[in-house]
């Protein structure tokens, strides 16, 4: 019997004003992508701490995508600031302690950008299962 | 229209395809279509003249046959109705410069040479080639792009339109800086133009920008002609450069920078209104009242206008608004419906008990996802009480439907799992309240849009994600409690800082809508610098405007003007300002609702070119002040010089001041008019003569005004003569060769700075740009709004601006401090942030990054403190806070970790499974 | 270390100070952190600068002195990683600079080479004299010239060793919240030694732009855990990408505490 090949559990921070829009936008276009993602909408990227990004992990996420307003169209001006400067942190200690920072990604998609939504996540999705499973699950399988 | 779901069938099943308008003819729609993805409300419509219905006679009615809510009804008529409106506002915008008439560019005859506006729909995601940057012919990827400005602007050759189009410099910039952006190989932009106009707030550094850190490459010319390289889609560029050479490029896209002007229709509209259009088409209106046309009660703002870009549209809008605000201001509520009240059942105390309501969509849901196992599997998750399967959620009998399970099952949280929040929340939010629910009590599962829309090929997966999603969305409402919203009273008065034009064309606003007003002014009288001001552009003398204006605002009972007086301290919020004024020693406080800031700009005093040390040369007002007293200097002028961006546009001041072009042009007119044998030079770097303004350099040139251009690193050079005459030295462009000129009097068009703006800025907390301008809210949609609300900015405390534009913005600043005013309450509470006092350990980490000036420290206590009136619930202080002793209500940290565990929960079993297998 | 004293007998005796945080030579020899008053001028002669391997946390005790009397004044003995310390403590809004004086002690070389330490005095020197620093830790190159696979599996080995003690917190100067979110049931599994894998990590983003360095931590760790490295990389990297200096009174604003003008940062590829 072929091995199953590795299905990878994804979860989304969406901005309700940007990217969760943008994700909408892609299904009214029946743009398809990889079911492997679960969204959790959140109202600005700036909501997103390290926290919840690391909790993700802990609990055997394989990737973290996380989705906010470019720079300048933020619903609440400059939330998103604080976005890129926590995550741009983050994925750099990741790396340095070999955590897998490319597990983590952060990308502006605005409202009209369906398409761009939908290459992100078909790409990084995509990405994620050339990867494997993380290194954290392994450890709690251990 | 309301049975419409917008699931787009009708357009899949249209067999007509038609050229797409919204993407320029650069794609096909169908005749049964949504003009544009994010269309609001989001309604499919039939195109009459192109359905095939109404073409060959009652065939086809695929649209009809598949729709699944029975939206499709042919025998809808366009219905003429009447209205009785007390004002009307022209906001009909523009039409594009339709360069087809244009031969010498071949625009229809070569592919690869498309308006900018259809370069604008490439570039769009939602475009009709997603986003791809590639040209029309052979949707290769271009590596060489041309921009033609002018095209249909600044033209009386080949169209009448005179004027300038004021936008398409920045934009051809801006489509230059996004198409190097886009392209996966390096690309050589180039923008071919005649004076690089972006003489708006932060414009100048966005074109050096584009210059220095992109790459573009300005090259200033007038094309020569376009032609085609044989045997390929390029397109040769001939051009003769400043030096008088002549060049040939090659490109493989040639995109012209088409201007704006009056539809045609409109003419028409503007005959029958009986209002008069000036110059160019554009509805005539006064410097001293820009939004009203000349018959009473109806107004103008963007475009229709004159051309002009999205700000100064905005600004208009509101302007607009603004005077019809006044005229109607006896009549303001009274055509207003009130929403009835509910009571609200106290659940807090109680075990969830979660209704799931899973929707069908028709079959856009249900075609994809097996909708009865993700019911039957809600069913199985902690507190659900209640399960369900409706066809149509949103409907207005599945609505009912709620209301009644949530009576029957003593239901007290519901998640609907259908289409997304982002449309639909608020109407199964409604529908709770209406069953005495707390509202936040909701929760939505997307399960369509992000859903069965997107895994169409892979339904078990989509349901798998769609049961995931329920999971998540249960274990989320049950952590919610019910939020409360609260009203804040209304101070119904405003505050103006600043006596000038600004300022009193904004404390008039508020007045003529029936506002309290408190007016105050550092000097011991009004009017400010427009007191230094001869005329307008448009030749209208400032004087008699002035002291009529100043004499209104006297009048105005309303109107409670401190002279001699600053503003000392701001306590309070939106609403609710408690403000001490300062007179002389005195200190009074004032209480007010909102604020406009209004405090003007100074001309800078350069350092340069000699000023100061004779009279003979004089800054842009100071030579006002001397034609206003026919100074002899002026008066026996055989020769007269003006130096333009003095101060202006350099690495110490990047930025441009906007008005000087126009006022020198003007001011050489006056001289002209004076002496019409005086030779006059304007000694410039790129004439910002923006809008209907060119008419006056037209003017300027045909009388004989000599305009010399020089260069940033060529500046001129002033002597002082031993007759005390002046001789100025600049570099020719065109010859290469310094030119000398002997002059009588020197004009210095110097740059507009704000003073003594800080610490107004830090009393408000509202933020100035690095210019010393005061900050708005949002440079293109809310340009007299500052983030924090209830404080708005109007006049050359922006930005420099002339006359008419100031008089527009402190009309828009009135309307939108009316906003605020006219409201009986502030509604604050719901999804707003709170700090929990007894873990806060007073590190205010929290109080820099809220965008909104919401949250502050508490000295006493050493707590920082959310108030709730001022936030926008974005949760950015929520994630910053160490000790995570920050909520964001309706998102709290409890919450979205319990969704993450739940999204990660069925990967777990499904892995043991695995295992196990 | 008469200077030292004499500093500090002056500043009890002409009633600047309400007291002075430093350390006195206990019986038998011992160092021991001490808090000396005006009314006792005679242990003033016992104040010393006790050797590295003997240092407290003195920010610390002068945040409880500081709660308890925020009226008063008080001196402080601080080696250049404590100045800094304070410094960020002003910044966070924990203590007051116009009600603390600096008594400072510059370290020698060994503890600097120990230490790693890039700023090894302090900005007045009443104890000792300045050597060189070290501008680059050693320790941290050798991790970041490691393949991330490697780097994992040596964090991880040290990670599994955590006996959860929260010993290295409470020994922090920096570590001030009242509420720890290491103790968030939500984030970190509770009853769980080893801790979750991401229990290292959440302290070192609370540190980054905060640690200063001084090392206790690691000292106080039972596991041996060198978590010096990872905050030492955790600031490195807030310089990098904010350009921020921690604990230097002229670096301005910590990146975390405000919003910014405009994003220079841009999103990493895919």
């Amino acid at each position: 019997m072929p091995e199953k090949e590795f299905e990878p559990k994804i979860l989304g921070f969406f901005c309700n004003w940007c990217t969760y829009a943008g994700a909408d936008l892609a299904g009214v276009s029946r743009l398809q992508y990889p079911p492997n993602i679960r969204v959790i909408r959140v109202m600005c990227s700036g909501t997103v701490s390290p926290h919840h990004v690391l909790r993700a992990f802990q609990k055997g996420a394989d990737g973290v995508l996380i989705g906010g307003c470019h720079i300048g169209d933020c619903h609440y001006l400059r939330g998103n600031f604080m976005t890129i400067k926590r995550i741009r942190f983050l994925q750099d200690l990741l790396k340095f302690t070999g955590f897998e920072p490319e597990r983590l990604h952060l990308e502006w998609i605005s409202a009209a950008e369906g398409p761009k939504f939908v290459e992100t996540v078909r790409n990084f999705t995509e990405k994620i299962k050339k990867l494997g499973p993380s290194r954290l699950k392994q450890v709690k399988a251990a | 229209m309301n049975k419409c779901i917008a699931c787009g069938v009708c357009a899949e099943k249209c067999p007509k395809k038609v050229l797409d308008e919204y993407n320029e003819g650069l794609a096909k729609r169908k005749a049964a279509y949504l003009g544009y993805a994010q269309a609001v409300p989001p309604k499919y419509v039939i195109d009459k003249a192109n359905c095939l219905y109404f073409l060959k006679g009652g065939k086809c009615k695929a649209c009809e046959k598949f729709c699944p809510t029975g939206a499709v009804d042919f025998s809808q008529e366009d219905v003429e109705r009447d209205i009785n409106v007390g004002a009307v506002i022209l906001a009909s915008g523009f039409r594009p410069y339709d360069p087809s008439k244009y031969s010498a560019y071949h625009y229809t005859a070569y592919p690869n040479v498309i308006t900018s506006m259809e370069f604008e729909r490439i570039l769009a995601a939602a475009g009709p080639f997603q986003g791809h940057m590639v040209r029309p012919s052979d949707h290769k990827e271009p590596q060489k792009i041309a921009w033609l400005q002018c095209v249909g602007s600044r033209d009386l050759h080949h169209c009448d339109n005179s004027y300038c189009s004021a936008v398409c410099c920045m934009y051809a910039i801006k489509e230059a800086i996004i198409a190097k952006e886009h392209s996966h190989e390096p690309l050589d932009a180039a923008i071919f133009y005649m004076d690089m106009r972006t003489p708006g707030k932060d414009f100048e550094k966005y074109y050096w920008r584009a210059r220095d850190e992109f790459g573009v490459r300005f090259i200033r010319s007038r094309v020569h002609s376009v032609e085609p390289v044989p045997d390929s889609d390029d397109i040769a560029i001939r051009y003769l450069r400043e030096d008088g050479q002549l060049l040939t490029e090659v490109f493989d896209l040639v995109i012209l920078s088409v201007g704006m002007e009056v539809d045609a229709g409109l003419k028409e509209l503007a005959k029958n209104l009986q209002i008069d259009l000036g110059e160019g088409d554009f509805v005539k209106t006064s410097s001293f009242a820009p939004v009203s046309a000349n018959k009473e009660g109806i107004y103008v703002c963007g475009a229709f206008q004159g051309p002009k870009d999205i700000p100064q549209s905005v600004m208009e809008a509101s302007a607009a608004a603004a005077a019809a605000a006044e005229l109607l201001a006896s009549a303001r509520g009274t055509l207003a419906k009130k929403k009835p009240t509910f009571e609200e059942k106290d659940v807090s105390q109680e075990e969830p008990r979660i209704g799931v309501f899973v929707c069908h969509c028709g079959i856009n849901i249900a075609s994809v996802v097996d909708v009865q196992a993700v019911r039957d599997y809600a069913a199985t998750l902690p507190f659900v009480a209640h399960v369900e399967n409706s066809l149509f959620a949103c409907s207005q009998d599945t609505q009912g439907l709620i209301k009644e399970r949530i009576r029957e099952h003593n239901l007290n949280r519901v998640v609907v799992a259908s289409c997304t929040p982002r449309t639909h929340e608020p109407t199964f939010q409604e529908t709770i309240k209406e069953a005495g629910l707390n509202k936040y009590l909701f929760e939505m599962a997307n399960i369509r849009d992000q859903g069965a829309w997107v895994h169409i090929n892979t339904p078990e997966a989509a349901t798998q994600r769609a049961k995931d999603q329920v999971r998540m969305a249960v274990a989320k409402v049950a952590l919610q409690p019910p939020l409360k919203e609260f009203d804040l009273p209304v101070t119904k008065a405003g505050l103006v800082v600043g006596g000038g034009v600004a300022g009193m064309e904004a404390a008039l606003g508020l007045a003529g809508q029936g506002y309290k007003v408190f007016l105050v002014e550092k000097k011991d009288f009004l009017g400010g610098h427009a007191r230094k001001l001869n005329h307008t552009w448009a030749g209208e003398p400032v004087a008699p405007y002035l002291e009529d204006l100043i004499k209104r605002v006297q009048g105005n009972p309303l109107i409670e003007v401190h002279l001699n007086s600053e503003v000392k301290a701001v306590k309070g919020f939106v609403g609710n300002f408690v403000t001490t004024i300062a007179t002389e020693g005195r200190e009074t406080d004032v209480e007010h609702g909102a604020a406009i800031i209004a405090i003007g700009g100074h001309s800078f005093k350069p350092k340069e070119y000699l000023y100061g040390e004779n009279p003979r040369i004089m800054l842009a007002l100071e030579m006002d002040q001397a034609l206003r007293e026919k100074n002899p200097l002026v008066m026996n002028a055989k020769t007269a010089v003006f130096i333009q961006c003095v101060g202006s546009r350099e690495p110490e001041r990047p930025y441009c001041s906007r008005v000087c072009c126009t006022h020198s042009v003007e001011s050489a007119l006056a001289l002209k008019k004076i002496n019409p044998d005086m030779d006059v030079f304007i000694l410039y770097r790129d004439l910002r003569t923006y809008g209907l303004r060119e008419n006056l350099y037209k003017e300027a040139r045909e009388k004989g005004v000599i305009f010399v251009r020089f260069d940033l690193e060529n500046k001129p050079k002033v002597e002082q003569l031993e007759d005390g005459r002046l001789k100025v030295s600049v570099i020719d462009h065109i010859l290469g060769i310094p030119m000398h000129i002997t002059t009588d009097i020197l004009g210095l068009a110097s740059a507009i700075i704000v003073k003594e703006q800080e610490k107004l800025a830090m009393l408000f907390k509202v933020p100035l740009n690095n210019d010393g301008f005061f900050l708005e809210a949002h440079m293109k949609l809310r340009p007299v709004d500052f983030a924090t609300d209830g404080v708005f900015v109007a006049g050359l405390a922006h930005y420099p601006k002339p006359l008419d534009e100031a008089v527009a913005q402190a009309k828009a600043a009135a309307s939108r401090a009316a906003l605020v005013l006219s409201q009986d309450a502030i509604r604050a509470g719901g999804v707003v942030a709170e700090i929990d006092a007894e873990a806060c350990s007073g590190c205010q980490a929290c109080v820099g990054v809220c965008p909104f000036g919401a949250i502050s420290y508490n000295e006493r206590e050493d707590v920082c403190e959310v108030n709730q009136a001022l936030c926008k619930g974005c949760g950015t202080c929520a994630a910053n806070c160490p000790s995570e002793c920050i909520t964001l209500f309706g998102f709290s940290h409890k919450q979205i970790y319990t969704q993450v565990d739940e999204a990660l929960a069925e990967l777990e079993e499904a892995m043991e499974e695995a295992a196990g297998a | 270390m008469d200077k030292l004293r004499e500093k500090v007998r002056n500043l009890l005796k002409d009633n600047k100070i309400a007291g002075y945080i430093g350390y006195i030579e206990a019986e038998g020899g011992h160092p021991l952190p001490h808090f000396f008053q005006k009314d006792r001028p005679e242990e003033v002669d016992r104040a010393i600068v006790p050797p590295g391997d003997a240092r407290y946390p003195l920010d610390k005790l002068l945040q409880s002195l500081a709660a308890a009397y925020p009226e008063d004044t008080f001196a402080i003995q601080v080696r250049g990683c404590d100045e800094r310390g304070l410094n960020e403590l002003y910044k966070w809004g924990q203590l007051d600079p116009d009600k603390v004086v600096l008594v400072g002690v510059a370290c020698p070389q060994d503890q600097a080479d120990y230490c790693e330490c890039p700023g090894p005095w302090a900005s007045v020197i009443d104890y000792g004299e300045k050597c060189e620093p070290v501008l680059q830790s050693q320790r941290v190159s050798r991790i970041e010239a490691m393949a991330e696979e490697e780097a994992y599996q040596e964090w991880l080995s040290h990670f599994e060793r955590c006996i959860k003690c929260y010993g290295c917190r409470d020994v922090c100067p920096m570590c001030f919240c009242k509420e720890c979110s290491l103790e968030h049931p939500e984030l970190m599994a509770t009853g769980k030694v080893p801790p979750d894998s991401i229990f290292q990590l959440v302290r070192a983003i609370h540190m980054a732009g905060r640690c200063i360095d001084c090392g206790l931590c690691e000292e106080a760790c039972p596991a041996d855990i060198p978590l010096r490295v990872l905050y030492k990389k955790g600031n490195l990297l807030v310089k990098e990408l904010f350009g921020y200096e921690t604990g230097s009174p002229a670096s301005g604003t910590s990146p975390w505490k405000f919003l910014g003008d405009e994003v220079t940062l841009e999103t990493k590829p895919m």
